[in-house]
């Protein structure tokens, strides 16, 4: 008996899923597995772990990558508002850094960075982040033995920025970081595997129907990569706390956004193309391993899967006239519906992906021996 | 044949006259030098950022009073950690008494901090002589990675959540919000409020001949003779502002200090000097990066003698701790050949003992009373009045 009403269950999903899911699925990229990528290069990729946890990569050496893209938090934080370089607050959530290399473009929140090196380039730099002078960086490695032998082993056969193979330089600092990130990618997806549970199947037939999730968030990346306005509350603490709404400004002024002062709200992509009618979008996010990024959105405003679940199934939260995605209605997703859209959502995850900081990371520097006899 | 004698009549005149002016040329001197001279009573007021011309200690004016506390304020740094007097400290001299300046933090500088006593009187700036102005020094220390590290977005920023600075910048320059060139404006004019030209030197070139002891002024005689110091040293700020190399000897920092290793590479590298340069030099070339040119390595900027009784140690490096230890120097005829470009001016002096002693009596004429003003509370910040958020 309880089989088959499991059975009718399935048959039933299995016609939702057939009936519902082309009217929508079809005009948009299916959802699938990762694909696989070619391995990098394990020295480069050691060199690039290194750096990552480099608080020398930062202006006063106070933070490295890891410090805002924590492994033991998803390479994200617990903040709904990211830590930033000491005198200043930031006013984003910091998003992962898993899977990050499937993405190819659009790289932050407002889509401001298209290629992963420039992204590097600018969390290095930005005064807000990172706040290093690129130069100064690349001497600063080269006063180390360890990161120069690495270099040697992983980058002995190329000249990036140098006429001498080998050697350290900013671009080699920045393409190992890259090969570091080609192995955050998710492990043991169900998802992936084909291994989704009834509950989760159900979920995926209404993410890619009565939900109507698969609108942005398509593809094996779950996300369409381009700019959308849901609606998201503001977070108060970025105009409550003068820190983080000076380093908004400061950014706002970086990327000669008008009327910098008055704006009360996160204006989004509009930073970038400047039209009114991008003000509140932001790039869709990937829902892959979000087991571990909460907290969720552009500010960090839902603390669980729950929250946003509701807040999409209200049809999103409020925006001035034809501001908000079109996309955007109430769902009328009942409580079981939204439990299996959740759980289809866990499936995304896979094994956790924890990295521990290698062994003799440090922020002082030994001096060179023989200094005048030796080349530079 | 009359014309001639015409010719020779103005020609001696002209010399004539030239040396009344005061205008002394030491033997094989290659250029003319001006008199050691008394400093005007307040330093040029620049027509784009005009301020009062008072100076210390008579009360500031409100500009000298904003920049009072920007000049103390950790705002104007990348990570709202150090201000300007923190290399430039009134406890040091207004400068610093390590060789090497501090920099930022995580970093070290590379040269020696000069003081900012009397800096408006001068034309050019750093060790480098490549600023002119102080409105322009001010950016160049406060944004460069190795002093101030700090970003004019965020620092203006900065500035416009404090509702004191808001309410100051819109008093002296009538914005609506606190600009960072105006921030370095008001810096630059609370430097020139730190001026001292009342010095016993001063005093004595005014005429009060009791101002300098007899052996101050034997030593005063051999500045601008025997030891021939004023061939450099020389108008009302003790420099030609002219560049030389002298061999000043390299600082042991650059052979112990690792991250003094880095920001030695680092400056050749942003400083765009050859690949060769870079891969080979060991010591600091001065002004060879302005134009990367062979015959300016080793140059350096006649350092300003006023205040130095407060601004061990000397030279660009900061090689040497006392004056007794520059004047030996000199004594020697300066340091090693270097880069073949050392000055020819440099010889040995043959001072005897007294000499020394005389001549570094009259250096320290060059410097009045200390000044210290004392760090001020600077600005806090505070939300917008209007902050809450609103779509």
């Amino acid at each position: 008996m309880k089989k088959r009403i499991i059975s009718v269950s399935v048959i039933i999903a299995a016609m939702l899923f057939v009936f519902i899911s082309p009217l929508m699925a079809a005009e948009f990229p299916d959802i699938g597995p990762l694909p696989e990528r070619k391995a990098p290069n394990p020295k480069a990729v050691e060199l690039g772990k290194a750096l990552f946890f480099d608080a020398r990569l930062s202006g006063d050496a106070a933070l490295s990558c890891a410090t805002c893209h924590n492994s033991e938090m998803g390479f994200t934080t617990r903040d709904p508002l990211s830590e930033a370089y000491p005198g200043s607050k930031h006013w984003r959530n910091a998003p992962t850094l898993l899977n990050i290399v499937y993405k190819g473009k659009t790289y932050g929140w407002d889509g401001r960075l298209d290629d992963l090196d420039d992204m590097l380039r600018d969390m290095i730099t930005d005064s807000m982040n990172m706040n290093m002078d690129m130069q100064l960086m690349q001497e600063r490695l080269k006063q180390d033995p360890k990161i120069v032998a690495l270099t040697k082993e992983g980058y002995g056969d190329k000249n990036m920025g140098t006429s001498q193979k080998g050697e350290m330089t900013h671009y080699v600092a920045r393409n190992a970081l890259i090969q570091f990130l080609e192995t955050l990618t998710s492990k043991n997806v169900p998802f992936d595997k084909g291994n989704l549970s009834a509950k989760a199947k159900e979920g995926m037939a209404l993410f890619k129907g009565k939900a109507g999730c698969i609108q942005c968030h398509n593809g094996s990346y779950f996300s369409d990569i381009k700019p959308h306005n849901t609606g998201v509350p503001e977070n108060p603490e970025v105009f409550k706390d003068p820190q983080r709404h000076f380093t908004y400004v400061a950014y706002m002024m970086f990327m000669g956004v008008d009327n910098r002062m008055n704006w009360r709200r996160d204006v989004g992509y509009y930073t970038i193309s400047k039209d009114m009618k991008d003000i509140g979008k932001f790039i869709t996010p990937t829902l892959r391993e979000l087991k571990y990024t909460a907290p969720y959105m552009h500010n960090g405003m839902f603390k669980t899967l729950d929250e946003v679940i509701e807040f999409y199934n209200k049809g999103g939260g409020e925006d001035r006239p034809g501001l908000k995605d079109s996309a955007m209605k109430p769902l009328n997703l009942n409580s079981s519906e939204k439990e299996a859209l959740k759980e289809f959502l866990l499936s995304l995850s896979g094994d956790p992906i924890s990295i521990p900081m290698p062994k003799g990371v440090k922020v002082e520097y030994q001096a060179i021996p023989n200094w005048k006899g030796v080349k530079n | 044949m009359k014309k001639i004698f015409i010719f020779y009549i103005l020609a001696v005149a002209l010399i004539t006259v030239i040396l009344s002016w005061g205008v002394v040329m030491a033997e094989g001197d290659p250029d003319m030098d001006p008199a050691l001279s008394a400093l005007p009573e307040h330093p040029p007021i620049p027509t784009d950022n005009p301020s009062g011309k008072n100076i210390y200690p008579s009360k500031m004016d409100k500009k000298q009073e904003l920049g009072y506390l920007l000049y103390f304020d950790p705002k104007l740094s990348g990570d709202g950690s150090i201000s300007c007097a923190d290399c430039h400290d009134p406890k040091m001299g207004w400068g610093f008494s390590d060789p090497i300046s501090r920099g930022y933090p995580g970093t070290v500088h590379w040269r020696n901090s000069q003081t900012v006593i009397n800096t408006g009187y001068l034309n050019k700036i750093f060790w480098e002589g490549g600023t002119t102005s102080l409105e322009a020094q001010a950016p160049a220390a406060a944004e460069g990675a190795v002093a101030g590290n700090g970003s004019r977005d965020m620092m203006e920023s900065r500035l416009r959540f404090s509702p004191e600075y808001v309410k100051r910048f819109k008093e002296v320059y009538g914005s609506e919000w606190p600009l960072i060139e105006d921030a370095y404006g008001a810096i630059a004019a609370y430097e020139r409020y730190l001026s001292q030209p009342n010095t016993p030197v001063d005093k004595y070139m005014k005429g009060d001949k009791n101002a300098m002891s007899a052996k101050a002024v034997k030593g005063m005689v051999l500045f601008k003779g025997k030891a021939n110091c004023a061939e450099c040293h020389n108008g009302p700020m003790f420099t030609d502002e002219k560049f030389y190399d002298i061999g000043v000897p390299d600082p042991s920092e650059f052979f112990e200090n690792g991250i003094q290793q880095v920001t030695f590479r680092y400056q050749h590298y942003a400083k765009g000097s050859t690949e060769d340069v870079y891969r080979s030099h060991k010591s600091d070339p001065g002004i060879y990066f302005k134009q990367k040119r062979q015959e300016d390595k080793g140059k350096f900027r006649t350092a300003p003698l006023r205040y130095s009784k407060y601004t061990a140690p000397y030279m660009h490096n900061g090689t040497m701790f006392t004056l007794e230890e520059v004047i030996d120097f000199y004594d020697k005829g300066g340091g090693e050949d270097r880069w073949g470009n050392k000055t020819k001016i440099m010889k040995p002096l043959n001072l005897t003992k007294d000499e020394k002693e005389a001549l570094k009596e009259f250096l320290l004429t060059l410097s009045g009373e200390e000044i210290r003003m004392p760090v001020p509370k600077v600005p806090d910040y505070a939300p917008m009045a209007d902050w809450q958020p609103k779509k």
